[in-house]
């Protein structure tokens, strides 16, 4: 049967047992990965055929741990809803707790709703225990576990699940999930909130997979939120280093530890210096800025004007600003490409540096944008009146097309041919009037 | 392991357990027996084999569920008690039975289980899981059925629990087990007569007084045996007596001979003088009788003594009658063989004292008739001599009759 929503399977459960269901599929996170909920499938009955329905009381509850899932069947009685119920621990048939060591069923309340609930996190750290014994049989893998245990890091966020000895090579593997112990409370929330369903906790999963029990074959393996995964630039950002060869667990764990707590504090940082970089041309640009993100500060534009030539510039911020470079986008208002678009050129190699602080980055972006090298007639380059070069050339050229300075036959063929516009730099250079003139002109 | 369970207690659990409107459970009665297989193979190495075989005869249904354990599962020995009462001794285990579940024990069953093992002291206590499965339709349902013996390791767990004569029986034969009934309506009928056939100990009567039968025979053959001893034991000491006198007989015959021998030498060199025959004859008869023979022969036939055969010291070789005095042996003289000279079974060949015995006492009657023959020789042949005919003639009367009884006979 397929996993039944919650709905359907508070439906079909009976009346009194309801309340005690309903805290563990809508409230039901156990374990480290609280962000996958507890399910349940194969919803039966223990009544007669006759009792009408709903008369469900037994079920198998579906539990993540250490990566794996947990098919534990429960067992009520829809007759005696009062009694607790009894377990059925799938193929974990040496399972068997110590039943003193679970206070919610020793002391079963059927009236409180969390109880079951609360039961099934105890018999899921008696589980726990029950898998740390199994180690035993490899003393590899109880030395990794030992000294994991001793760090006050890691050794209380942790799920070990033994696998079964391979009864034709004697293998054993193991698993061990740790709760990495990394701080995203700072992380911006406008990185966050881009996920549609609720992400739950935040919470970064380091899941190492002994596949012998000599640790010679070890898979490790980063688990993020997926907001986290997003705030921190996707998958594809965070590579995590392989298990060294002979290496252990307490000294790798900290370092991709340490790995991803620099990439949260680098994405802090960047929000931060980001926030800094948009004041500083706000401050420089003042008027000239037409809109920004004042939530993620990761975009800018300003609306600027060389002598009555108007245009665009679009600060885009990457995320780790300040190690990646700001792209600016010189937009034209005037003019579109043959596509439609406004026309539009990309400048990534600019003088910059990631040392500048926000005021510098200000500073040079307007030195650069107002192109000192033209201005060198006018020592002040007063940004309000600076553009680039190939916008000035270009605004020559369109007066020149439209007519404003026609001379030449050839000219006005080539404006009803409508190049476009990258060929404008060949088709000066064969031209030597227009030569000429832009000589004049720069 | 093995375990079988009756068919009607099958039925009954089945029974209790379908109609139980939620999950139920109750004990198994019974008990184990011992079966030894002893098996021979081709290399002759007889091999036996035990195997414990659980019978159940009855069950114990629980009215509800908890009712002898808490929520931990702890077992209430008081409850359990209440819910045994004196059926204790007779649990072999314990069922449940749980609808549309997994055939696998429980947590609170595993638990239960260990503690029932401690409480009731036996180590091999089973469990009988029901499972009740039903399709979504309920169009079909099927009641599966698992004996488990939690107590040994995880691979042995299982073992097969047989209903006799659940099957064809047209090809198998209708097997009668060896449940005791235990039905309290019986128990009652066979008190209330069994008195007719069953004595207070519990044994049928028939079978007491065909054994009272058997002991009267038992001791009226004994009796007879003590008779036949006695009658046994007389009539060796008259044949011993008959022997002796025979023996007198055979040498007043040997020296009566002489005598005469001599006396027709005598008479044939001078005129014989008439000697007082008698009285030489007497004193021949008192030499006979003092000088009878030296060595008596010990004519005590123990029975199944093995003292060797007397005859043989007795022997004279050259005596002319020395074909005729080796007489087989008597009744109950031992065994040995002896000496081979005149004996035999005619053809040469020796037999053992047993037979020999066996021809003795024919060989005697025949030597009593011989013996009677040759008595009446010699009575004919001495007429004067009547004390010796007397006293032969005293001697003569032991006669066995076959009633076992000696009787003298008639006239003396």
């Amino acid at each position: 049967m397929n996993s039944l929503s919650p709905e359907v399977a508070l439906s079909r459960i009976s009346p009194e047992l309801r309340p005690l269901l309903c805290s563990v599929v809508r409230d039901g996170r156990v374990g480290l990965d609280s962000s996958s909920c507890l399910r349940i499938t194969d919803l039966k009955s223990g009544c007669t055929s006759l009792m009408p329905g709903p008369c469900c009381d037994r079920f198998k509850l579906h539990i993540p741990y250490a990566g794996e899932t947990l098919k534990w069947d429960i067992i009520f009685n829809a007759i005696d809803p009062e009694l607790p119920p009894d377990f059925i621990f799938g193929e974990d048939a040496d399972f068997l707790p110590e039943p003193s060591e679970l206070a919610h069923l020793v002391s079963w309340d059927a009236g409180k709703p969390e109880c079951l609930l609360q039961l099934v996190k105890e018999l899921l750290q008696q589980y726990h225990l029950y898998q740390c014994q199994r180690l035993r049989d490899s003393s590899r893998l109880l030395f990794e576990y030992g000294s994991l245990l001793e760090d006050p890091n890691y050794g209380h966020s942790m799920e070990i699940y033994a696998g079964r000895k391979n009864s034709w090579t004697g293998e054993f593997s193991a698993r061990f999930l740790l709760k990495l112990p990394v701080d995203f409370s700072n992380i911006p929330v406008y990185l966050l909130k881009d996920t549609a369903l609720d992400p739950g906790e935040d919470v970064a999963l380091l899941s190492v997979s002994f596949e012998d029990a000599e640790a010679t074959q070890v898979f490790p393996k980063l688990y993020l939120s997926p907001s986290i995964e997003h705030a921190l630039g996707g998958s594809s950002a965070l590579h995590i280093p392989a298990f060294p060869s002979g290496g252990c667990l307490i000294d790798y764990v900290p370092q991709v530890c340490q790995l991803l707590t620099n990439k949260v504090q680098y994405v802090i940082q960047g929000y931060h210096k980001r926030r800094e970089y948009i004041a500083a041309f706000l401050s420089h640009f003042g008027m000239g800025v037409v809109e920004y993100d004042a939530v993620g500060f990761t975009k800018l534009t300003l609306l600027l004007m060389w002598k009555d030539f108007c245009f665009l510039v679009h600060v885009d911020l990457p995320l780790y600003f300040p190690r990646d470079q700001p792209t600016l986008t010189f937009q034209s208002i005037y003019h579109f490409t043959s596509s439609g678009q406004l026309y539009s050129q990309v400048q990534k190699s600019y003088p910059y540096s990631p040392r500048w602080d926000g005021n510098e980055m200000a500073k040079r972006a307007n030195v650069y944008i107002s192109n000192t090298g033209l201005e060198k007639s006018q020592p002040q380059s007063h940004f309000k009146t600076s553009f680039p070069q190939f916008f000035l050339r270009f605004q020559f050229f369109s007066r020149f097309l439209n007519g404003d300075y026609l001379e030449d036959e050839q000219l006005r063929k080539l404006v009803n041919a409508k190049i476009p516009l990258a060929n404008f730099n060949a088709l000066t250079n064969n031209k030597k009037s227009f030569v000429t003139v832009f000589i004049n002109l720069y | 392991m093995a375990a079988s369970i009756s068919g009607y207690t099958f039925s009954s659990v089945c029974y209790h357990s379908a109609n139980s409107s939620s999950d139920h459970e109750g004990f198994l009665l019974g008990e184990v027996r011992q079966e030894e297989t002893l098996s021979i193979s081709d290399s002759h190495i007889g091999s036996s084999e035990f195997l414990n075989v659980i019978e159940v005869h009855n069950h114990e249904p629980c009215a509800q569920l908890f009712s002898f354990y808490d929520y931990a599962g702890n077992v209430n020995e008081e409850n359990l008690n209440r819910i045994l009462k004196d059926r204790r001794k007779n649990v072999i285990g314990w069922y449940r039975f749980r609808r549309n579940t997994q055939q696998q024990m429980s947590f609170r069953e595993q638990v239960i289980h260990k503690q029932l093992t401690h409480i009731l002291g036996i180590p091999d206590l089973v469990f009988l899981l029901f499972s009740f499965i039903s399709t979504a339709n309920s169009s079909t349902h099927a009641l599966e059925y698992v004996l488990f013996r939690p107590n040994k390791n995880r691979y042995n767990q299982r073992i097969s629990l047989s209903i006799p004569n659940l099957g064809n029986t047209s090809q198998q034969e209708y097997k009668v087990s060896s449940v005791p009934n235990t039905s309290k309506n019986y128990a009652s009928v066979i008190k209330e007569h069994g008195t007719e056939f069953f004595d207070k100990d519990g044994v049928m009567k028939d079978i007491r007084t065909i054994f009272q039968v058997y002991s009267a025979l038992q001791e009226r053959v004994q009796a007879v045996c003590c008779e036949v001893d006695q009658s046994e034991r007389v009539r060796e000491k008259i044949q011993e007596e008959v022997n002796k006198l025979k023996e007198e007989i055979a040498l007043r015959k040997r020296n009566s001979a002489e005598e005469e021998r001599r006396l027709q030498e005598a008479a044939a060199v001078t005129l014989p003088d008439n000697p007082a025959l008698p009285d030489s004859s007497h004193s021949s008869l008192t030499q006979v009788m003092l000088s009878g023979p030296s060595v008596e022969p010990s004519l005590e036939r123990p029975v199944n003594s093995s003292s060797p055969p007397i005859y043989s010291t007795t022997l004279l070789p050259d005596s002319p009658s020395a074909i005729l005095l080796p007489r087989p042996q008597a009744v109950g003289s031992p065994g040995h063989p002896s000496p081979s000279l005149g004996l035999g079974n005619g053809d040469g060949s020796s037999s053992d004292s047993l037979n020999r015995q066996a021809t003795g006492q024919e060989d005697q009657e025949e030597d009593d008739d011989e013996d009677s023959s040759e008595y009446e020789n010699l009575v004919s042949e001495q007429l004067q001599l009547p004390s010796l005919t007397e006293t032969v003639t005293l001697g003569r009367p032991a006669t066995l009759w076959p009633d076992g009884d000696a009787h003298s006979p008639p006239g003396s």
